[in-house]
């Protein structure tokens, strides 16, 4: 059936002309919510599994193991539930398959967890393969209860596939229980039946003894079974004799119930049950290739599916990984479970070339994916946290990709670059996040920006920004940013010129004219002011010459007319400044109040104190 | 239909490709297989940002490329013409306007390429009048010039800048200190060359010349690095080769070229992914290819139908509208 993933459809946007462009991106539909959580969700076991702390004891460890791996595979059995219900309410042709393609990852990774993560040994192996494959051969499960649900389960036509498929799958109990209603609804075969549902009964099975124990009840029982078949006890039913040949582990009988096992591995554990119970796992594969061949026959060929199974079976753990990547298409799957594997320090012992770093390729595989959805780069970072190679640098080159839509995901962003030390990279998000402030005007926003990304230049720009505002319209905007920022200030020469500036503005607000006197007098003679402003700075020092009291004193209007001399003398076209009216106007206005103020001020200070 | 898409009236479309998920089995990506460096808007807002906005001046030719240059800088788009002309457009305040147009090429500007944003904004600019001009920002609107005459005889097809990353800088700890950049850029051009160029002093030297194409250079494109002593260049021609260089020393002496594959027709452009995993690959047979170095140095094809099996010679069509 080939196993695809991705359901990818193509959006043509016709343009004026002939040209259009092909806008190609994954199906955005309710698939998307559901795997989002399976996502999420394997992402939080696998940061689980990195951090968690090892236990010393082998046991311990193992079985801390198998815990995750059923979590994984809750998991995804959750999602299959999820995208089960979502179908149903929008049918739609490839939800069959996306819930194919999810069961088949289970079947996959429950067989890896039986086979290479707990390790069975032989005797509880068997019964594990057992649990497999009842669990997942589930086509049954409706053929049972119609049978059990009839009048008269004995007549039903399905009666004795139902009791095959009992026995097919170690199911004795329940084999047995049906079995009793044929015996009741069939006085004639009570004798038959008794026989055949002691041997059932009587059926080794469990991993309470040793094996040799187990070896040797096994085969009394064998030995037993083989005797009533060859005594002609249920010559005269056949489909007790089949049964009868089933428990024998007669390959033909088995292969003839081939219809109701459904695939060569169920066939494979039935083999195995009814042969060898005690197989070790390393004889698995012989029993593996011979049950597939015996079971395709000439007819069909191997499937994706059950080259990974068999691979899984001849304990190719690279050759699953190889396969599954092939089949599926999609990282999720192999990155963590080879995850998983290398932490059952399965994959270093293997002499390949990239032997343990197979583990990181998967995993930067994967979360390199990630990195192009709009909200699931976030756990791609911590996929990347754990790849000790290259994560670091992979995390660099994405994270510097996201698109900043909002504020909020820039600082997202950030924060992560901060947590690891990214400088450049945060320098990088700050400087692209002013620029963007800027261009829409947004003066505040541009210059915390460039703060944090310790941009001088930019810092300069914007405070010059700032002032031609201030210019053009008497006031300033974004007043708190202004007001708070401290040491920030001294990021670049304007920045402190804008918040001094600023201060000059408060304090005459305030009314302590003395000190904001002195501020502004300070901000020229000290150059902090930029010499374009010196004639604003001027302009703002008449209402504080023109005040009742005295203000500046003699030194500082000294200062003070020398600043002005300065800046009409600087003018080089002395030509346009003299045609600019108003500007010499307002050279006039200072040079008289400056002068005024000179007058008022020689008079004071040479006054005696209470004269 | 080859690299970039573009109508009669001089208008550019930029278009890329987008993955999601590592799901992807790329059935048809855009065809103009670039990628854009870091985003800072919205996609969307972009593709109406063209034919919705009344550009005051437009080229007179077809527009051969389009570059965006790294956000910190602002909204900027560099676009080359075969009218000769390299334009500089910036985004203020929702509209776009040009702040430069350079026009000391004699014939037409087939590629444009912006530096990494490490050495500031400098844009390659390679004409088929044989010329590279490297123009750089100075501040205040002003740009300085340096051409490099006869780069390629008869013409340069194709400019791309190396990533500003030390050859060997992930495996020797870097010292903390800003790191001596050298400045590198490959060309392609119709003298079937690809050649590499240094900057030394302040000036721009020829340092190799890379001989293997039989036809015209179309495109080429420098993959990014992440620190490994490798540098790669892919190449691809008339000849319908495309080409993979590598060198494995720091000082990048010695280069040596993998054929990628052979395809039945012109290749038109070459572009590398972010961790210059996958190269993606268009061409006049109209198909876009993905493809892969796998472990024993070969590189396979891993777009749809031709996955896992390297070397393919004949790359056929993807499906389309997979529903």
């Amino acid at each position: 059936h080939g196993i695809l993933w991705g359901l990818i459809y193509c959006e043509r946007l016709e343009s004026t002309g002939a040209a259009c462009v092909f806008v190609v991106r994954r199906d955005q539909d309710i698939y998307m919510e559901t795997l989002r959580k399976l996502f999420n969700e394997s992402h939080g076991i696998f940061v689980g599994l990195q951090r968690c702390e090892e236990e010393r004891a082998a046991r311990a460890r193992n079985a801390q193991l198998v815990q995750v791996s059923k979590n994984y595979r809750s998991v995804i059995r959750a999602c299959m539930e999820d995208m089960h219900q979502a179908a149903s309410k929008s049918p739609f042709v490839l939800s069959v398959l996306f819930v194919s393609i999810l069961s088949a990852m289970e079947l996959i990774w429950n067989l890896c967890e039986i086979l290479f993560v707990e390790a069975a040994p032989a005797g509880p192996l068997l019964l594990r393969l057992l649990d497999w494959v009842q669990l997942h051969i589930c086509d049954v499960d409706n053929m049972v209860r119609e049978v059990l649900s009839s009048e008269n389960p004995s007549k039903h036509k399905l009666f004795w596939n139902v009791v095959d498929i009992f026995v097919l799958q170690g199911r004795m109990d329940e084999a047995r229980h049906l079995l009793s209603k044929e015996a009741i609804a069939n006085p004639t075969s009570m004798k038959m039946y008794k026989i055949l549902d002691d041997l059932m009964k009587k059926m080794p099975l469990g991993n309470t003894q040793t094996l040799t124990e187990m070896e040797l009840k096994w085969q009394h029982w064998h030995e037993e079974c083989q005797r009533y078949l060859q005594d002609g006890t249920f010559a005269s039913n056949s489909h007790m004799e089949s049964i009868c040949k089933i428990l024998l582990g007669d390959e033909n009988a088995i292969l003839e119930k081939k219809e109701l096992m459904t695939t060569w591995y169920h066939f494979l554990v039935t083999r195995l049950l009814y042969s060898h119970p005690t197989v070790k796992p390393m004889e698995l594969r012989f029993y593996a290739q011979s049950s597939m061949d015996m079971f395709l026959g000439e007819e069909s060929s191997p499937e994706p599916l059950d080259t990974i199974l068999m691979a899984a079976f001849e304990f190719e753990l690279h050759q699953v990984i190889k396969e599954c990547s092939v089949a599926l298409s999609n990282w999720w799957f192999v990155a963590h479970l080879t995850d998983l594997l290398d932490h059952c320090k399965l994959l270093q012992s293997h002499n390949l070339y990239f032997g343990s770093n197979m583990r990181e390729f998967l995993l930067l595989e994967y979360a390199s994916g990630l990195f192009s959805h709009h909200s699931l780069w976030q756990l791609g970072v911590d996929y990347f946290d754990h790849c000790p190679e290259y994560g670091r640098v992979y995390l660099e080159l994405h994270i510097e990709r996201i698109p900043l839509n909002t504020e909020q995901k820039a600082l997202k962003v950030l924060r992560i670059c901060e947590q690891r030390q990214m400088h450049e990279q945060v320098r990088s998000i700050c400087k692209i996040m002013a620029m963007k402030a800027l261009r829409n005007n947004r003066l505040g926003s541009a210059l915390s920006w460039s703060i944090r990304a310790k941009d001088a230049a930019f810092a300069t720009l914007i405070s010059d920004r700032f002032l031609k505002d201030y210019c053009e319209r008497g006031c300033f905007s974004d007043l708190d940013l202004i007001d708070n920022l401290g040491p920030s200030m001294l990021l670049s020469d304007r920045l402190t010129f804008l918040g001094k500036y600023r201060e000059f503005h408060r304090l005459y607000g305030e009314k302590r004219f003395s000190e904001a006197a002195r501020l502004l007098l300070m901000l020229m003679t000290a150059h902090i002011a930029p010499c374009s402003f010196w004639m604003t700075l001027l302009t703002d020092a008449l209402p504080l010459l023109e005040q009742k009291e005295v203000i500046f004193s003699a030194e500082q209007t000294y200062e003070l007319m020398r600043c002005l001399e300065d800046l009409t003398a600087g003018k080089l076209d002395r030509q346009k400044f003299q045609d600019d009216d108003v500007e010499t106007m307002k050279v006039e206005m200072l040079r008289l109040a400056l002068a005024r103020n000179l007058a008022r001020v020689i008079v004071k200070e040479g006054t005696l104190e209470g004269s | 239909m080859f690299g970039i898409v573009f109508n009669g009236n001089g208008f550019v479309w930029q278009s890329y490709p987008i993955f999601h998920l590592g799901f992807t089995r790329i059935l048809h990506i855009i065809v103009s297989v670039m990628y854009r460096p870091p985003v800072c808007h919205n996609r969307n807002a972009f593709l109406s940002a063209f034919p919705n906005n009344v550009v005051s001046c437009r080229h007179e030719g077809p527009v051969w490329q389009v570059a965006w240059a790294h956000p910190m800088y602002g909204n900027i788009l560099a676009s080359c013409s075969y009218d000769r002309k390299v334009i500089i457009w910036k985004e203020e305040n929702g509209t776009w306007e040009k702040t430069y147009e350079y026009t000391g090429h004699d014939s037409s500007v087939n590629s444009v390429c912006w530096a990494p944003h490490d050495y500031g904004l400098i844009l390659a600019c390679g004409s088929s009048d044989g010329a590279i001009s490297l123009l750089s920002y100075t501040g205040d609107g002003q740009w300085e010039v340096k051409k490099i005459s006869n780069a390629h005889t008869i013409g340069c097809n194709a400019v791309s800048w190396a990533p500003a990353v030390v050859p060997g800088s992930l495996i020797e700890q870097p010292s903390g200190q800003k790191p001596n950049y050298i400045k590198r850029f490959a060309s392609g051009g119709c003298d079937n060359l690809v050649k590499i160029w240094k900057e030394e002093d302040g000036q721009w030297k020829e340092e190799q010349k890379l001989e293997a194409h039989s036809d015209w250079v179309r495109d080429v494109a420098w993959a990014p690095s992440i620190g490994l002593p490798t540098s790669t260049i892919a190449s691809c021609s008339q000849d319908g080769r495309v080409f993979i260089w590598t060198c494995d020393d720091a000082s990048g002496n010695s280069w040596s070229p993998k054929l990628l594959h052979k395809f039945n027709d012109v290749v038109w452009h070459v572009s590398w992914s972010i961790t210059a995993n996958i190269l993606a690959v268009s061409g006049g047979d109209n198909k876009v290819t993905l493809w892969k170095e796998s472990v024993d140095g070969l590189w396979a094809c891993i777009s749809d139908v031709n996955k896992g099996q390297g070397g393919v010679s004949a790359v056929t069509e993807g499906q389309q509208n997979e529903q």
